[in-house]
């Protein structure tokens, strides 16, 4: 059961099938609007958005007996949704390959990571925008860098739910998020530009 | 011992080390009371959160969408219930 390993140790519960579906409606359900926002934006295509939501959360009624009541359903599904889309959906799609991970990895072991990297961009400028922009910005970052944004800004997620879902260490969180963020500044300082703000 | 501007190992956070730990949530009250009074007498700290701040916010009021379609939830309500046995 890889989809299920190394997220906690395993212990079978015995629900009976009247708790299953509580279980299923009572903790997994109400997650199932974020589950979505998730989806549409890895795959920005409901037909597909729509499939891997679905997957997931059969794939997590199929697996019920791994989870235990009360623990975080919601991490668990977030994680069976990345899992889905990387395998089923990924493959298939025109996403460009993966960030070269060594690129980012060698620039945070150097001095620049003390650099407090912030582009001029004013408070100001982003109150003022009320379009798509932020969602525009957000969309417009590569699928991991937009993955940890996500997580942890929309969702609210902590740095070490996150290494469960995405299986990388909490280090790695933490500099993939601070590149993360750079880049959507980076973005929005160019949007502030073209909104006339000549001093962003 | 380590204060509350060090970390466990007793080194001295850096502003950006500072910054970050505000921003997962994570400061105790006494460090999130030494940022605040840090933040009186260093412009860039008081800046640069200030915009995370509000880029947190607006990415939490801007891109949450409008829900999942009722069909979808419909349809993923009958498959589970036709999965369970009669």
């Amino acid at each position: 059961m890889l989809l299920l390993e190394s997220m906690e140790e395993e212990i079978r519960q015995n629900y009976t099938e009247a708790e299953k579906l509580q279980v299923f409606h009572d903790e997994f359900m109400p997650h199932i609007n974020s589950m979505y926002n998730f989806a549409y934006r890895l795959t920005f295509d409901e037909d597909d958005a729509n499939d891997l939501v679905q997957d997931t959360y059969l794939k997590a009624f199929r697996f019920i007996h791994s989870f235990e009541k009360g623990t975080n359903a919601k991490a668990w599904l977030f994680r069976i949704l990345k899992n889905s889309f990387i395998n089923d959906y990924r493959k298939k799609s025109k996403e460009p390959a993966k960030v070269d991970y060594q690129d980012v990895e060698t620039y945070y072991n150097s001095d620049d990571v003390d650099r407090q990297i912030t582009p001029d961009l004013r408070v100001e400028s982003l109150q003022d925008m009320i379009g798509d922009e932020i969602s525009n910005a957000l969309n417009s970052l590569d699928v991991d860098f937009r993955t940890v944004i996500i997580l942890c800004d929309l969702e609210g997620f902590k740095y070490e739910e996150m290494a469960k879902i995405l299986d990388i260490p909490i280090g790695t969180v933490r500099s993939r998020l601070h590149r993360a963020r750079n880049l959507l500044k980076e973005k929005l300082t160019d949007y502030a530009k073209q909104m006339g703000y000549k001093n962003t | 011992m380590p204060d509350s501007t060090t970390s466990p190992e007793g080194k001295k956070l850096s502003c950006i080390e500072m910054l970050q730990l505000m921003l997962e949530g994570d400061a105790t009250l006494e460090q999130q009371q030494n940022f605040k009074a840090h933040l009186d007498e260093c412009m860039p700290c008081y800046k640069s959160y200030n915009l995370e701040v509000t880029l947190k916010m607006l990415i939490k009021s801007k891109c949450n969408g409008n829900g999942a379609p009722p069909e979808l939830v419909e349809k993923i309500k009958t498959q589970i219930s036709q999965n369970m046995p009669h």
